[in-house]
């Protein structure tokens, strides 16, 4: 395993001449394509060529270029929801051509599922792959009337959601922390608002959700088990918009327009939740004080400086914050905060209309920061995760068959475990646990290359370098915890722990017929950072901690066979997927590990692997008045550490049999619209106490009477299971105005619509008159009708 | 931090939780032996070793399963050049309560607690390890080591009143003060509200602390109590100092005692006995109380 730069260059060198060998004389099409109500870029959509029955997508930025010999052509340029146009074209030397796609005005434009090239299911050597607009998620009903991408693609087969109060999802058996989670590059490291009920992203501001759980690209990496890829709207360039919603606990407003009509845009979206500043007049004397809200903002700009570059700046600042003061003793209070704050400047140039670039510098950070204060003593408490990051990523359209990416993508990572200052009475407290450092290098490349009528291969190599490095000191810990006082140091700069590691990733797609197709994937990713975490669950203290000297970086390879079919020209899409997902160097805790402040936090890590299989039905209908999907996974997922459960294989918590989505989306009329959904999953796994006994025995003499406490006494590791999770929810669209100056809308929606009882967790209490211990289940949400107010003008 | 995960879960629950009974079936499982043991330096009630076996989780029955008709010894050690060595001449037969006879005040005790094993002439002495030996009626023999650190006192305390409680009666801020030695040391704190003093057992008090000098060590440390005792209230303090193993055993029971919320991992107790589930631990016992002004 261990490779070099120069191999990394060899490689990429013997690419590049491949390539070139196959270039003939040629001229080239490209361009961008735009929405032209909006202005904003548009993803995905297809060009086609008439008269030879090719074509290409326009690629993440929009952006796409054709090659083909001297000639006369019919360029097609289409979108899904948007009108078809046709141009006529003399190909006698490199041609540029930026076309502006209207809106198609049909009562179906409200269901638009995906934006993708109509056939892009079966002929794509994408596999694992999913799509869905900001519109999309919009419109489906939700709890508290609070649109939410995270609680929609666990709608996706093979996605799975940690339930109720949890943000937290699970892609092929793998951990919540093992997605990378994107918003215009940048990485958000807790994308939960509220504990977990709600997510970062404001869905006034999201253009499109793309989510790989298999077959990953080489252009990304960093996670093993899937890519959330949100791409933020680049705001209307031909007219001012403004965008708001009243919702029962978040209320949210974007205003969006040109800078310079045409050629620059602006948007900016701000989201807050208001019960604390309506209930702070009706609040009692004593609870005063006691608060939460959290809010978002995000600011994008996007500026066209002429036909060759694009420059594009985005923004992410959101904060939740809890306020507590004791309302029998005011001098006890306590403020946590959380929040991530994301900076993306990005320029897109095209080198010539065969190559095309995007260069990206990043900031992104997650904090947490509590105050505390119990009369004398005050502390305050912090932790976190900053990165650095500067992407260079190309787009090579060579010829007709291949079509190349490469580039380079750098990371700094700031680790701040713990930092505690403060007073406890006449103490000073300041404890800072050492901070991190790491570098993480990755230099890909990848090659598309259509073999022939049916083979489409997708090749491609990433080679990453992981290098923690000094100032750190790290001491070093006995059997019971207990510093030995020995400590290693590292100077800055110097090498702890350095990690090479390859991940080639392969796509293959044959081509049964224009309706059919068969991929297969193989996909190896590493993850050098991991989420500390003994919940299960994502909490805001949980903690991000780099690869090191004894955290070795995290594998799994992932084996993926597809049949792919759609029907009735297209409009219907099926797919069956298996998969086959080992991974290891997992990470799990010991019981009662404290994650806070823990110079020795590595120590109480065991280190193990999972294993993750199983079976993904999906069939979609696209376009007409009822618009939809059905989603079927059947799966196992395990693992397996030597210091847990005697060493033998466990059921993950997360692990689900059965998962079942349906979404049903329905076009009544001009006014009225219905959406549906239905989900049912197996119960979690959890471990549940097989036996109990009295401890710290006593007696008390007044009342003649034993004093014991009863402890749990706890087997096998998830062996049981909770009842299994299913709801229904509904909601309806009213359009209640719509001009060209004022568009407004209600959504009424219903949430767990039979009311059904959800497990949120359970636990037991011993009733001492009956002599017994019971059992109760708390669930959170019966059922809850909403309603949301949503403008634009 | 456990603390603040616990207070958010509380939140989200009442933010808009419901909850109802269910059925969990749980199948039978093997008894398991638990047992503590406990000496001290102060108090010839906290000299005991309980003997119990655990107990299937929904069995209707809230008893505690105590284990009858064990032999339980335990012998000081001393200190011959640099080993510790147990000699039988010395050792303390600890007698099943329930056979001790009509003793005033123990034979209520010993009708409700079975498999409680006393010695009321054993002493304790700081600086001294101890050597726990019991042997069940059906042959099997335990056996387990335990040392008495020094006594660490308290050197001064504080009152500060301030502001009237729920009840009407003022609010008494407590704090004191302690001296860690070099090295590393390790506390736990058994408090009981009561004019009362004595402590039946360690479970006969209100509320415990356990804690070690992982933040300052060797210097004066303070401890603070954030919620206020009421004027008039007496308060007995057992100030106790351990060992390292023990400290983990009841650091442990504290964290499964509590329960740690809904999300947390659950997990064992660390025992420092092999084989059974418990503690023998070795109290160095600083008392102290404090009434505080009406």
């Amino acid at each position: 395993m261990k490779i070099s730069l120069k191999h990394i260059f060899i490689f990429l060198g013997l690419c590049l001449f491949v390539f070139n060998t196959s270039a003939q004389k040629r001229y080239t099409i490209s361009g961008y394509l735009n929405d032209k109500s909006t202005g904003e870029s548009l993803i995905g959509a297809t060009v086609k060529v008439n008269e030879i029955k090719t074509g290409t997508a326009t690629n993440s930025y929009g952006y796409y270029s054709l090659s083909l010999p001297q000639g006369k052509y019919t360029l097609v340029f289409s979108y899904l929801g948007f009108k078809t146009i046709n141009v006529p074209i003399v190909l006698d030397k490199n041609t540029i051509i930026n076309q502006k796609l209207d809106i198609q005005i049909t009562e179906s434009k409200e269901v638009v599922i995906t934006g993708e090239r109509e056939d892009k299911n079966v002929r794509s050597t994408e596999m694992s792959r999913l799509e869905i607009t900001g519109q999309q998620v919009k419109s489906l009903p939700v709890i508290f009337g609070e649109p939410d991408v995270l609680k929609t693609i666990t709608l996706l087969p093979g996605i799975k959601s940690g339930g109720e109060g949890s943000t937290g999802f699970y892609v092929r058996g793998g951990g919540p922390d093992q997605n990378l989670i994107l918003m215009d590059e940048a990485v958000v490291y807790n994308p939960s608002h509220l504990f977990g009920f709600l997510s970062v992203f404001n869905t006034d501001a999201v253009k499109n959700i793309d989510v790989i759980k298999g077959g990953i690209p080489a252009n990304y990496g960093g996670r093993l088990s899937s890519i959330l890829n949100v791409n933020l709207r680049e705001g209307n360039n031909q007219k001012y918009v403004v965008n708001g919603g009243v919702g029962l606990i978040a209320s949210r407003l974007s205003v969006e327009g040109p800078i310079q009509k045409g050629r620059s845009s602006f948007l900016v979206a701000v989201r807050r939740t208001y019960v604390d500043v309506l209930a702070r007049p009706f609040l009692a004397d004593d609870l005063k004080g006691n608060s939460y809200y959290f809010y978002d903002v995000n600011l994008k700009m996007n500026f066209n400086l002429g036909q060759k570059d694009k420059l594009f700046f985005s923004g992410y600042f959101g904060r939740d914050i809890l306020n507590y003061t004791s309302p029998t003793n005011r001098a006890i209070n306590f403020n946590l905060g959380w929040g991530n704050s994301t900076a993306t400047l990005r320029w897109n140039h095209v080198f010539n209309p065969r190559l095309f670039c995007n260069t990206s510098a990043i900031y992104n950070r997650y904090d947490l920061f509590n105050d505390f204060n119990f009369g004398a003593t005050g502390f305050n408490v912090r932790s976190g995760i900053q990165d650095w990051n500067f992407k260079n990523d190309y787009t090579w359209f060579i010829n007709d068959k291949h079509q190349a990416k490469f580039g380079l993508n750098y990371t700094f990572h700031t680790f701040t475990p713990g930092i505690l200052t403060g007073q406890a009475g006449s103490i000073i407290l300041d404890q800072e646990i050492s901070k991190q450092y790491a570098h993480e290098l990755a230099v890909y490349a990848m090659d598309e290359w259509r073999i022939n009528q049916r083979f489409t291969l997708n090749a491609g190599l990433r080679a990453v370098f992981y290098n923690m490095v000094g100032p750190y000191t790290k001491k070093q810990y006995n059997d019971d915890n207990l510093p030995t006082g020995v400590e290693a140091s590292w100077k800055t700069n110097e090498s702890i722990a350095f990690y090479p590691r390859l991940e080639p990733r392969a796509a293959l797609t044959y081509l049964v017929d224009e309706q059919s197709s068969v991929k297969a994937s193989f996909t190896q990713t590493y993850q050098f950072i991991h989420l500390a975490t003994t919940s299960g669950a994502s909490f805001p203290v949980d903690l991000w901690v780099p690869s090191s000297l004894r955290v070795k970086p995290q594998l799994a390879y992932q084996y993926a066979l597809g049949y792919f079919r759609n029907f009735d020209n297209n409009k219907w899409e099926t797919s069956a997927e298996v998969y086959y997902k080992p991974m290891y160097n997992q990470i799990e805790f010991k019981p009662f590990s404290r994650l806070f402040l823990n110079q020795n936090l590595e120590e109480e890590m065991v280190f193990g692997q999972g294993l993750s299989y199983g079976l993904e039905l999906f069939i979609k209908k696209k376009v007409g008045k009822t618009t939809g999907w059905i989603g079927y996974t059947l799966s196992k997922t395990t693992r397996q550490f030597d210091e847990l459960n005697g060493g033998q294989a466990y059921l993950f918590r997360y692990d689900r049999t059965h998962d079942i989505s349906v979404v049903i989306s329905h076009t009544f009329n001009k006014k009225w619209s219905m959406n549906f959904v239905f989900v049912y999953g197996t119960g979690n796994a959890v471990t549940l106490p097989v036996a109990r006994y009295a401890y710290r025995v006593g007696y008390n003499l007044e009342q003649n009477k034993p004093e014991l406490t009863f402890i749990d006494v706890y087997d096998k590791i998830n062996e049981y299971r909770l009842p299994a999770y299913h709801r229904a929810d509904i909601s309806f669209t009213y359009l209640a105005k719509k001009t060209d100056k004022w568009e407004s809308n209600w959504n009424f929606s219903v949430y767990n619509i039979y009311n059904r009882a959800n497990p949120y967790f359970i636990y037991f209490l011993p009733d001492l008159d009956k002599l017994e211990v019971k059992a109760y289940m708390v669930y959170l949400f019966p059922i809850l009708p909403s309603v949301a107010w949503n403008f634009k003008f | 931090m456990k603390h603040i995960l616990y207070i958010l879960s509380i939140l989200i629950i009442t933010l808009s939780a419901c909850e109802k009974e269910i059925e969990v079936d749980l199948p039978p499982t093997t008894p398991l032996l638990v047992i503590e043991a406990s000496v001290n330096t102060y108090s010839p009630w906290l000299n005991y070793v309980f003997i119990s076996n655990t107990i299937d989780y929904f069995k209707p029955d809230l008893s505690f399963n105590g284990v009858k008709g064990a032999t339980v010894y335990i012998t000081p050690g001393k200190i011959v050049n640099s080993d510790t060595l147990f000699d039988k001449a010395n050792r303390y037969t600890f007698a099943d309560l329930s056979n001790l006879g009509n003793i005033p005040g123990l034979d209520s005790i010993g009708r409700s607690i079975s498999g409680m094993y006393l010695n009321p002439l054993f002493r304790a002495s700081a600086n001294t390890s101890y050597l726990l030996e019991v042997s069940l009626e059906d042959g099997r023999v335990i056996t387990a080591r335990t040392h008495i650190p020094p006594v660490v006192t308290i050197d001064s305390m504080k009152v500060r009143y301030d502001g009237i409680g729920e009840t009407g009666k003022q609010n008494a801020y407590l704090s004191f003060w302690f001296n860690d030695a070099p090295g590393q040391n390790n506390y736990r704190m058994a408090l009981r509200n009561n004019p009362d003093s004595v402590l039946f057992g360690w479970g006969n008090a209100d509320s415990y602390r356990t804690f070690d000098d992982e933040f300052v060590n060797n210097g004066v440390i303070p401890f603070e109590f954030f919620r206020p005792f009421e004027g008039g209230d007496t308060l007995n303090i057992y100030f106790t100092s351990i060992g390292r193993k023990e400290f983990r055993f009841w650091q442990s029971f504290g964290r499964a005692a509590n329960n740690g919320g809904p999300f947390a991992t659950p997990g064992n107790v660390k025992s420092n006995i092999d084989g059974v589930i418990g503690s023998f631990t070795g109290y160095a016992v600083d008392f102290k109380r404090i009434i505080f002004d009406e």
